[in-house]
């Protein structure tokens, strides 16, 4: 297919993505992959190029700030890779194994105990991961229908992505502790197409953290005034797969710098008797858009999809959700929470679909936004669409302050304003955080969040 | 000379006046029976003694220890010694007990002093062991899906951990099983002493008869209409308050 | 060029077990032949327009205003970017956008010409009257056919006439508030309205006057490949009070019919409006309606919304909450059988403090019917202390039913508090078998269970229509199940 193209800019502006740029990524490729991944890479750019930005009218992009979806300014090169040891926050103690990806290359790892190695389990590259497994990688790379709005992203990632992160739990293997995955931008001016597969076979068990860091100083300040200075631009894709009775824990903690514009697209497939919990917690980036699909295809598959969010400054968190229930008695269970300081801004936008087929389907979507500020802007849209009858589906979102009533009862016992209402944030974001298995992911997401926290929020002066 | 004195408080929600010129004064040591029937103003007195925002205090003073409180925020007041017993305590979900209380005792402390976590700890399962309450409670969130009896013990918990120089007790008694208020009842025995002062607000004789009280006081229409000893409480229990209504009406 | 219907005159069903205002679906279903003397003939341009305009001996600026609303409708596209596919199927150029036999309603129903009068006969309007209500207004196809106000009502001030008559009496109120708490741009179908309409009510209740019956009117299409344009205005002056009562119907006709009106509320401070809407048009007519209402300061609005018939309903009964306090609620009631898509729901726009919006909505899907709600929720920037609780609820029938539930809430703020539940559940099956085995066959027992489903709702609506509705769900729910 033809890779040379000249889009009308105003309609589906290719920005830093040249052919040029795309065909220098390709000429970087080890020759050892196989042919399907550069084929699948080369429809994947066409498609990128000759589909527009979104437009107003879409109702996928409803309410969403499309005037800084720029894909320009990310031009640097990509070709040096910095050996980094980020300080991220992340100390998950005995992990299972840890890889490092910096501007998407393998920049360190701890590998498997050779134990688990021999028994078949892989944490590894992509790159190694298209000569080991191929057909597994080919079955599962973005391999499910963009759905929720960003499927010219979805295509830029395929076209563009380096390498990224493949992991692979074979029949009745069970990883106790997790495997840490540090995903790192080098900031200014660079482009990441992140990924992480996760293949768990028939009654596997495995749990999988992901952290998104950028490396440069940035992070370290609050958000800007004005989105205007972004300089950096992420576009990351997971799947997750867990084939009959198996069972994911996932994990992603986004921090990348206040000056990322961000997507993150999540492809979650559920078979039977299979279970998915994923836990997505946003703090950084410019703007952060996350689509989010679970498929639940058989009988007894279970999908529990889990946010939070903590937006302050002038940042965006966009969330776009589908459960798409496909068989008879299956589960999906959604609980987005935000909290909203300073002039940030949340969209939540979640469908439950359930198929006429899909009876006895049990889902449940809940969306809470708790303001904490009066420039806060929180947007909600908690959509279902059901074609079978003998279902239970609810949904419910709620946007409200801090329960002054609760606030007076923590005052009264003696604890300042600023303590109380930091007790009351944490407390709505536990809800969320004390469905997590694992005792220390909980510890060392509450800390981010913490971190976060109060980096961002100035209590109100009396 | 420490001791909590209201002076010809007005309280008001909104517009409206509940309180209207009520004063009293409770020394260190004392417990008195604030009785009444409904909606002659009690909770609204405990609550503007305690701050709450919702009530506007019109006119008159609260002192303690000779010094206005009126100023102060709620949780000032509640440092200064200031303890309200809620008639609803609060549902806090996602808050533990044990991170609620040990906030609340850090913030009693100075800056920079760290709390011991082990003798925090030994002191909360010395007073949950009192109140007979579960140890696994301290996991739970505060509140959240407590029996009445259960959120009447956690109150008395952290009284008992604050150490409060005057308790606001407000209808503590109400909602409770005869076990439940025995338990309570012993828990604020347990807890008196000279150092403490009570207001005991309450509908009925019943908890008067597991807290005696020093003084027992009629309040009525925003005011306390009569005062005396324990043996008034026993007499507006055989007599009823339309007694005291039919007194007031007579003077 | 007249153009008579050829239908069948019969009725479908027994008259007399039904007299009631076309609650019942099929009591609706038969027209007579009438002779228009007024017709805009087929197809839709400037002509069309000019025509209507003139027949009705309109001021100018009514005419330049529909030219522009005929304008801003071509330039329009259908909003099928979220709406459902199925408007495409409206055939704009073959519809016929103005009918009548003049544009003067009668006062008494002696006076209405026999073939119309017995139409509203059937539909029961004239024993309505009598029995509780203040006003009645009985638009056959294009125009009021009859329209009439009891005199204490008329005594205390209170203005209830159809649109046509109020443009030329009353001007100086119709056009203060004509059209501003719905532009004609709002959507493609109020620009539709907007360039063609005829009928309607027009009602103005002064200050201080609480009207105590209910006003009514009657909607009735009589004619094939017809479109129905009404545009209603209701006035509530400072504390005054009233009840609007609507009611339509259509014969069945083997090709679509279009109704596609515009109802503008006014209630200025402190004043009260209740809209209540029994829609049971026929399963072939396209009911794409925009309703808004503007509350002042401790002024309260409330539409009661029930929709029954239609192929396809699109309309979402909105208040802007535009003065503090003021209070905005929408009930409805949604019942889709095959065929049959109710895409329906409510907006609040809160733009002042402490407004308070309640929304409950309750959707039966029988058979293939399709029942959507869309709601939208909105409280912009620098307000405080706004309250909005939405209720959604759906019962799926069949296993082949539908349901939807799109609802927006974009909240500006800490100090609202906002709060959307919505459910989609089953008839419980124990409560089913529960009654059978007291001897009830299935399709009573379901019924029974549906009218549990929606009681809570039809009991706010006025006791003559919540026993008509009643009775309309167990004849909707005969031979759903099996």
């Amino acid at each position: 297919m033809s890779t040379s193209l000249s889009p009308t800019p105003a309609t589906n502006p290719i920005g830093d993505f040249t052919a040029d740029r795309f065909n220098a990524h390709l000429a970087g490729i080890p020759h050892s992959v196989p042919a399907w991944w550069i084929e699948r890479k080369r429809n994947a750019y066409a498609e990128f190029a000759s589909l527009p930005m979104p437009a107003r009218t879409d109702e996928t992009w409803r309410f969403s700030s499309r005037e800084h979806l720029s894909l320009s300014g990310f031009s640097s090169s990509t070709a040096e890779t910095k050996a980094v040891s980020p300080a991220t926050g992340i100390e998950i103690e005995d992990a299972t194994a840890r890889l490092t990806f910096v501007d998407g290359k393998l920049s360190g790892r701890t590998p498997l105990s050779r134990e688990l190695a021999s028994s078949g389990v892989v944490a590894g590259t992509i790159l190694e991961g298209l000569t080991t497994h191929s057909e597994l990688l080919r079955k599962h790379f973005m391999a499910q229908p963009q759905k929720l709005g960003s499927e010219k992203f979805a295509a830029l990632h395929t076209a563009f992505i380096p390498d990224g992160a493949f992991i692979y739990v074979p029949r009745n293997v069970e990883l106790k502790s997790p495997i840490v995955i540090t995903h790192v931008s080098t900031g200014a001016g660079s482009a990441v197409f992140p990924h992480t597969l996760v293949v768990a076979e028939e009654n596997s068990r495995v749990t999988v953290v992901d952290v998104f860091v950028t490396l440069d100083e940035s992070n370290a300040t609050r958000a800007p005034e004005s989105k205007a200075t972004l300089n950096a631009f992420a576009c990351g894709a997971n799947d997750l797969y867990a084939a009959h009775g198996a069972s994911i824990n996932y994990a992603a903690a986004q921090l990348w710098s206040d000056t990322t514009l961000s997507f993150q697209l999540n492809s979650t497939l559920v078979r039977r008797d299979a279970r998915v919990q994923s836990l997505n917690l946003h703090l950084g980036g410019s703007q952060a858009r996350h689509e989010s699909l679970s498929q639940l295809q058989a009988p007894g598959a279970f999908s529990e999809m889990l946010a939070i969010s903590l937006a302050s400054g002038n940042q965006e968190f966009d969330q776009r959700t589908l459960q798409v229930h496909q068989a008879p008695n299956t589960k999906s269970d959604l609980l987005y929470k935000n909290a909203l300081l300073d002039k940030a801004r949340t969209i939540f936008s979640g469908l439950i679909i359930v198929d006429s087929d899909a009876q006895k389907t049990d889902a449940y979507q809940s969306n809470r936004n708790l303001m904490l500020s009066d420039n806060a802007d929180a947007c909600s849209l908690p959509g279902l669409e059901i074609q079978a009858n003998d279902v239970r589906c609810t949904h419910g979102s709620t946007t409200s302050r801090i329960d002054p009533s609760q606030l007076f009862y923590l005052e009264s016992r003696g604890i300042s304003p600023a303590v109380a209402r930091e007790l009351l944030v944490f407390g709505f974001f536990e809800e969320v955080l004390n469905r997590l298995e694992n005792e220390s992911l909980h510890a060392v997401l509450i800390r981010l969040i913490e971190h976060h926290f109060r980096r961002a929020w100035q209590p109100p002066t009396k | 000379m420490s001791s909590l004195e209201i002076r010809n408080l007005h309280v008001a929600i909104g517009e409206k006046p509940i309180v209207k010129g009520l004063s009293l004064t409770i020394n260190p040591g004392e417990v008195h029976a604030i009785m009444g029937p409904n909606g002659t103003g009690k909770s609204t007195l405990a609550k503007a003694i305690a701050g709450h925002p919702d009530y506007t205090i019109t006119q008159g003073d609260v002192l303690l220890g000779g010094k206005s409180i009126l100023e102060q925020e709620p949780d000032e007041r509640a440092r200064a010694g200031i303890f309200l017993a809620f008639q609803y305590p609060s549902e806090i979900p996602g808050v533990s007990i044990a991170n609620f209380l040990r906030a609340a005792v850090q913030a009693r402390m100075g800056e920079g002093e760290e709390l011991d976590a082990t003798a925090y700890y030994k002191r909360l399962y010395q007073k949950m062991d009192l109140l007979k309450i579960d140890r696994k409670f301290t996991s739970r969130s505060v509140n959240e899906g407590f029996s009445g009896g259960e959120k009447k013990r956690c109150e008395i918990l952290q009284m008992a951990m604050l150490e409060p120089r005057f308790a606001l007790m407000d209808e503590t008694d109400s909602g409770l099983d005869i076990d439940a208020l025995r338990i309570v009842a012993e828990g604020v025995n347990t807890l008196r002493g000279p150092g403490l002062g009570v207001m005991l607000i309450t509908h009925y004789q019943r908890l008067l008869e597991h807290i005696v009280p020093d003084f027992v006081h009629v309040m009525y229409d925003g005011r306390i209409v009569k005062s005396g000893d324990k043996s008034l409480a026993l007499e507006l229990e055989s007599r009823g308050y339309d007694w005291v209504k039919q007194e007031l009406a007579v003077a | 060029m007249k153009t008579p219907t050829d239908l069948e005159t019969e009725p479908a069903v027994d008259v007399a077990e039904n007299p009631a205002l076309g609650i019942d679906q099929a009591a609706g279903d038969f027209s007579y032949d009438v002779s228009y003397a007024y017709d805009a003939g087929v197809g839709l341009n400037e002509n069309t327009v000019r025509y209507i305009s003139s027949v009705k001996k309109e001021a100018p600026w009514i005419l330049d205003f529909r030219l522009n609303a005929l304008k801003t409708f071509l330039a329009k596209p259908l909003p099928t970017h979220w709406a459902t596919r199925d408007l495409e199927n409206v055939e704009f150029d073959k519809i016929r956008y103005y009918l009548s036999q003049g544009q003067k309603p009668k006062r008494t129903w002696d006076e209405v010409p026999d073939d119309i009068k017995k139409t509203f006969e059937r539909l029961g309007v004239p024993e309505q009257e009598r029995k509780f209500l203040a006003g009645v207004e009985a638009q056959f196809d294009s125009e009021a056919a009859y329209s009439n106000i009891k005199d204490i009502v008329a005594k205390q001030g209170v203005i209830f006439l159809n649109s046509t008559a109020a443009l030329r009496e009353h001007p100086e109120i119709f056009r203060k508030f004509f059209g501003k708490v719905i532009p004609t741009g709002d959507n493609k179908f109020s620009a539709l309205n907007s360039a063609v309409f005829s009928g309607g009510s027009f009602i103005y209740v002064p200050k201080g006057v609480k009207v105590a019956q209910p006003l009514q009117a009657y909607f009735r299409i009589n004619a094939e490949n017809f479109g129905q344009f009404e545009r209603t205005l209701i006035i509530a002056d400072e504390g005054s009070e009233v009840t609007y009562m609507e009611g339509c119907t259509a014969p069945k006709f083997s090709t679509s019919t279009l109704h596609s009106a515009v109802v503008e509320l006014v209630a200025l401070k402190g004043a009260k409006i209740q809209y209540i809407t029994v829609q049971n048009w026929a399963p072939n007519v396209f009911n794409l309606v925009t309703k808004r209402g503007v509350a002042h300061e401790d002024a309260e609005i409330k539409w009661i919304d029930c929709n029954i018939g239609s192929r396809l309903t699109m309309k979402y009964p909105g208040v802007v909450l535009k003065g503090r306090r003021a209070r905005g609620e929408v009930i409805s009631i949604a019942l889709a059988n095959d065929g049959q898509h109710q895409d329906t729901g409510a907006k609040m726009i809160h733009a002042a403090d402490e407004t308070t919006s309640t929304i409950i909505s309750k959707s039966i899907s029988v058979g293939q019917g399709r029942a959507t709600y869309r709601g939208q929720v909105h409280m912009g920037k620098h307000l405080k202390n706004c309250k909005n609780n939405t209720e959604c609820d759906a019962l799926l029938i069949n296993t082949n039913s539908r349901t939807d539930t799109y609802p927006a809430i974009t909240v500006r703020g800490d100090t609202h508090a906002v709060q959307h539940e919505a459910s989609v559940s089953k008839v419980n099956e124990e409560q089913i078998f529960y009654m059978q085995q007291r001897g009830l066959t299935e399709a009573q027992a379901m019924s029974l269970a549906v009218n549990g489903f929606v009681n809570d709702l039809v009991r706010q609506f006025p006791m003559e229509y919540s026993v008509e509705l009643k009775r309309l769900i167990d004849l909707e729910m005969e031979g759903s199940v099996g």
